[in-house]
């Protein structure tokens, strides 16, 4: 798989208005001793195409975070917006067809329908998006065009996920979202998700977080996030991106 | 310390309780019905034996017309015979002013000692008569309470042509009147026939009967033969006018009664037993469901190291305490209801003491069935989980069938939206588990269609016994015959549209060994009164020559067309002959032999005549009709159909309905439990594929048809298939349980039909709402954390 490197055109180094902007995002769960605060007064800017990684470790907010983008979840407060969409305070179907319009979700556990097959998982999207591309494009981008008619437990874990990263871009998502995607993977087989990925976001141009508490992950990206204990502690601008054949963990 | 799995079983208990109360109630409505039935039925048969038992029924009766009282010691000498009890006992009849109608009765010699050695009676009200006094009477309670009579009212009765008045001083219960009913009249009337008690002395001086006797009980040695002791008092009593004696079998009220309890035992063991089996099955096709959706806890139980058996009685304490919780709340449920039912008996059923009692080993065998059904569920779920490798149990979800199913894809798959092509793979993949659940959907219907059945069957019975069948209005019953020119006096009555005469005659019929005892019905050839018909409702024409007997008639006598029967007359001439039977009706209520009443009455060797008549009245001049009709001699009684249907529906009408909306009610209590559970059980089993769709994009809307899909081809075979099985059990049931006075017909009318669709698809209509709120509000972002 060829996955270009694109320095010079990377976006964020472009002057050019932010696709996701949050401001003073806060989420706790339970309350009085129960009380667990994932996420504290974030604010956070992303550019269109830009391809962002959160790191952290366990507990530090990443996924939260990437919830609430996803429209997976609501902030307890502060704002979110994609474009001109207010993401908080939105009801759940407002946050579903932000969803089926704009994002693609790619899981740890892949998430894959068991009872569909490799192409019909990829369908299932395809159906429901207003611009999709064809399913056998998708998985050809991922490289499984010889696994369609499987189902996902005839699958290895890496099969799954890129299988996952098919359906997530088959949609021409806007956004694609990717919580620990190699995190049940092998480094060989992670790579290949990765790269996939990267090739989504270089050639579709699709706007990408990648959450991964693997900081080897990091060199892949524009611009890297640390989270910790629910803030971002640190905000790392990476004008040297590597390929992910060369990622290493 | 307390065991960690038992907490888990109480917190599994907790968070299920919707799912645990709807299955306890499963269990609830099978072990109410159960346990109700039963007991009410156990109650009535215990009743009846203890009055029997108590008033020392008597097991031989015989009626002559007169015999000196010398004879008893004689009868007594008979081989078998223990105590003998001689007795005077006459028709009468008795005039209130409140009525025109007509009222016959019998009256019974009390000996001077008050309560006689037999049959003796169950004073409900008052005194016994003082043999001072021999205008005291004692009337029957069931007549009592139809007329209102109290003690201290006086009654007039027509003894042997003199009109006489006495007094009532108490009422009571005998085990020979349970149901009084006389020949002609195919119900109970309690209304216009009235059994009367009086000292001795009273009756035996009105009907000069003094130093003799015209009816006998007597109580048989154990071990005795009934036959030889039946032929012995036929040949000692022939002389004075024996009319055949006769056993138990053969007593009005007890054969009548006998029948009811067949027919009680149908609406009340049979059903309740086939229901509570359906339910048991139920519970199973739930719990194993159930347990399985916990394979993911199974699994990574046996991961940790419990052994299988650990495991196993993990899950058998939580079924178990599901199964307990719903077997007391259906004992709660039954008792309540068996109180209930056992008032709506007492109506009908003339018992002194008839009260609902909960049979301890029916609540054993309820617990027993219940927890068996239950644990037997969960053994074969957790050992099937037990059987996998604990890597391979713990794969979430429940792994689909990997089969594409070809004919999916090709009849347009690409058309068909993917969830339901998953519904479809669903089904298709796991035919045993979509088998089941249809099956568990499908026995619901029975399970209503049992209760709605008892409408339709009564309705049919009344619509065919007394629309089709005995189609006039009233009956006057004579003391002797009357010659055909009282039908010209009758017809020229105004108000009477058309009137029939009708020779009944009491006789017994012989088969071989085999004997019936009854009465032969002589109608009018073209008779439009009564019209005997075959199974397909056909009216059947009454022959000139031969008989025609009631299907139950022939079966018992073993009997066919063609077959030589002997009539032996059991009055005036004895006249013994044989006939062949030319005919077989098929009655519904009652077993009827008919001839044709020139036949019976050449038979007789008599003219002319008849002692029942039936007509067909104009209502609004029925005050006049009756009137007119009192004041004819030779009137005994009369009955008016429209009077006892009402008595009917509010009786039996009543008894059996409250039964029926019993049984329809759980029933649909089940229809919902097993619904409702599977709905919840395949989304619980599939909420992380669900979270998962929603997670990608797809509404609720979306999202909900993978369930329902599923549940909505499952109803749709479900509900005619088990509108066919409901058919089919109710046809077994109706034809297995026969009885010779009422045969329930399998009549299901299509309304029950629908209607017990309709519940059932309402069932699944409300489990679906309940489920798709819960689809609503599944937690996208915990699913993603946790895989199971």
């Amino acid at each position: 798989m060829q996955v270009r490197e694109r320095e010079a055109t990377n976006p964020a180094t472009q002057p050019q208005a932010p696709v996701f902007v949050a401001r003073g995002l806060t989420k706790v769960y339970g309350s009085g001793d129960a009380q667990v605060v994932a996420l504290k007064d974030v604010n956070l800017d992303i550019r269109q195409g830009e391809f962002i990684v959160l790191l952290g470790p366990s507990g530090s907010g990443k996924s939260t975070l990437l919830n609430i983008l996803g429209g997976l979840d609501a902030p307890t407060s502060g704002t979110a917006t994609w474009r001109d969409h207010e993401l908080t305070g939105a009801g759940d179907d407002e946050l579903t067809t932000y969803r089926r319009e704009h994002v693609g979700f790619v899981f740890q556990f892949y998430n894959l329908i068991p009872s569909l097959t490799v192409e019909e998982n990829v369908r299932l999207v395809a159906q429901i998006a207003s611009n999709p591309m064809r399913p056998a494009e998708a998985l050809e981008l991922v490289g499984l065009t010889h696994r369609a008619g499987h189902f996902p437990s005839q699958l290895s874990g890496g099969e799954q996920q890129r299988v996952a990263v098919a359906r997530a871009i088959v949609k021409r998502p806007d956004i694609l979202l990717c919580d620990e995607p190699t995190g049940a993977l092998d480094v060989d087989t992670g790579r290949l998700v990765l790269a996939a990925i990267a090739k989504v976001n270089a050639e579709l141009s699709t706007t990408t977080a990648v959450i991964t508490h693997n900081s080897a992950i990091a060199g892949m990206a524009d611009r890297v996030l640390r989270l910790s204990g629910g803030r971002i502690v640190k905000e790392e601008p990476n004008p040297k991106r590597i390929r992910a054949e060369d990622v290493t963990w | 310390m307390v065991n960690v799995l038992d907490i888990k079983v109480l917190r599994d208990l907790w968070s299920m309780r919707l799912q645990v109360l709807s299955i306890a109630l499963l269990v609830a409505a099978g072990v109410a019905v159960f346990v109700m039935s039963l007991s009410n039925y156990l109650a009535l048969v215990g009743a009846m034996e203890a009055h029997y038992r108590n008033e020392r029924f008597a097991d031989v009766f015989a009626s002559i017309t007169r015999a000196p009282l010398v004879i008893v010691d004689r009868l007594r000498e008979i081989d078998g015979v223990g105590i003998v009890e001689p007795r005077v006992a006459k028709a009468v009849r008795v005039i209130r002013e409140d009525t025109n109608l007509p009222i016959s009765g019998r009256v019974i010699s009390l000996p001077a000692s008050g309560q006689p050695l037999l049959n003796r009676l169950h004073l409900v009200q008052g005194r016994w008569p003082d043999p001072l006094h021999p205008e005291e009477i004692i009337v029957n309670a069931a007549y009592a309470e139809a007329r209102a009579m109290r003690t201290g009212d006086t009654i007039d009765v027509v003894l042997n042509g003199r009109l006489q008045d006495f007094r009532v001083v108490g009422s009571a219960l005998s085990p020979e009147f349970v149901f009084a009913t006389r020949a002609a009249v195919p119900l109970p009337d309690d209304r216009n026939f009235v059994v009367l008690w009086a000292s001795e002395d009273a009756v035996a001086s009105a009907f000069d009967m003094q130093g003799a006797f015209n009816d006998v009980l007597m109580t048989l040695a154990p071990n005795a033969s009934v036959p030889h002791v039946l032929e012995e008092v036929d040949l000692l009593l022939a002389p004075y006018g024996g009319t055949g004696a006769y056993d138990r079998s053969d007593q009005p009220s007890h054969r009548f009664l006998k029948d009811e309890l067949a027919e009680q035992e149908t609406l009340s063991m049979v059903m309740p037993s086939v229901f509570f089996g359906i339910a048991a099955f139920l519970l199973n096709v739930v719990i194993g469901r159930m347990v399985e959706a916990q394979r993911g806890q199974i699994a990574s139980l046996k991961a940790l190291g419990f052994r299988n058996l650990t495991i196993a009685l993990h899950y058998f304490k939580l079924v178990s305490a599901i199964a307990l919780l719903g077997t007391a709340i259906g004992l709660a449920l039954g008792r309540w209801f068996a109180v209930g039912v056992v008032g709506a008996y007492r109506a009908f059923f003339r018992f002194p003491l008839l009260e609902a009692q909960l049979e301890p080993w029916l609540l054993v065998v309820a617990m027993l069935v219940s927890v068996a059904a239950a644990n037997l569920a969960a053994a074969t779920a957790v050992y099937r989980i037990a059987m996998l490798a604990p890597a391979e149990a713990m794969r979430p979800g429940t792994p689909p069938a990997l089969r594409t199913f070809g004919w999916l894809q090709t009849i347009g798959s690409k058309q068909i939206p993917l969830q339901y092509v998953m519904a479809a793979r669903t089904i298709l993949g796991r035919p045993l588990r979509t088998l089941l659940t249809t099956v568990g959907i499908a026995l619901a219907i029975p399970l209503v269609l049992f209760g709605l059945y008892w409408f339709d069957a009564i309705d049919h019975m009344i619509d065919v016994s007394f629309g089709r069948i005995e189609r006039g209005d009233a009956f006057i019953t004579f003391t002797e015959p009357v010659s055909a020119d009282a039908l010209y006096e009758l017809q020229a009555i105004p108000g009477v549209l058309k009137a029939e005469l009708q020779r009944v005659v009491p006789i017994r019929l012989r088969a071989g060994h085999r004997t019936y005892r009854t009465s032969v019905t002589g109608l009018e050839s073209g008779s439009e009164l009564k019209i005997p018909r075959d199974s397909a409702l056909q009216p059947i024409a009454v022959l000139s020559d031969g008989i025609m007997l009631s299907r139950t008639i022939a079966r018992q006598l073993d009997l066919d067309l063609g077959d030589s029967v002997t009539i032996e007359v059991l009055e005036g001439n004895r006249t013994v002959r044989d006939a062949a039977v030319r005919k077989i009706s098929d009655d519904i209520l009652g077993a009827s032999v008919t001839m044709e009443r020139t036949a019976l009455n050449r038979l007789m060797r008599e003219g002319d005549v008849g002692n029942v008549a039936t007509l067909r009245i104009d209502p609004r001049q029925s005050e006049l009709l009756w009137s007119s009709i009192r004041l004819m001699p030779k009137v005994e009684g009369s009955s008016v159909k429209a009077l006892w249907l009402a008595l009917f529906n509010e009786t039996i009408g009543g008894m059996v309905l409250v039964g029926a909306l019993i049984l329809a009610g759980f029933g649909m209590l089940i229809a919902i439990g097993v619904v409702y559970n599977s709905a919840r059980i395949a989304l619980q089993e599939r909420a992380w594929e669900l979270a998962s769709l929603r997670i990608v994009g797809l509404t609720r809307r979306e999202v909900s048809a993978v369930i329902f899909g599923e549940l909505a081809v499952e109803l749709i075979v479900a509900v005619p298939a088990g509108l066919l099985i409901g058919w089919y059990l109710i046809e077994l049931i109706a034809s297995a349980r026969a009885s010779e006075s009422f045969q329930i017909p399998a009549v299901i009318d299509p309304s029950s039909y629908a209607i017990a669709a309709l519940l059932v698809i309402g069932a699944a209509v409300s489990s679906f709402i309940a489920i798709r709120r819960r689809i609503d509000t599944l937690d996208l972002v915990a699913v993603l954390k946790a895989r199971d």
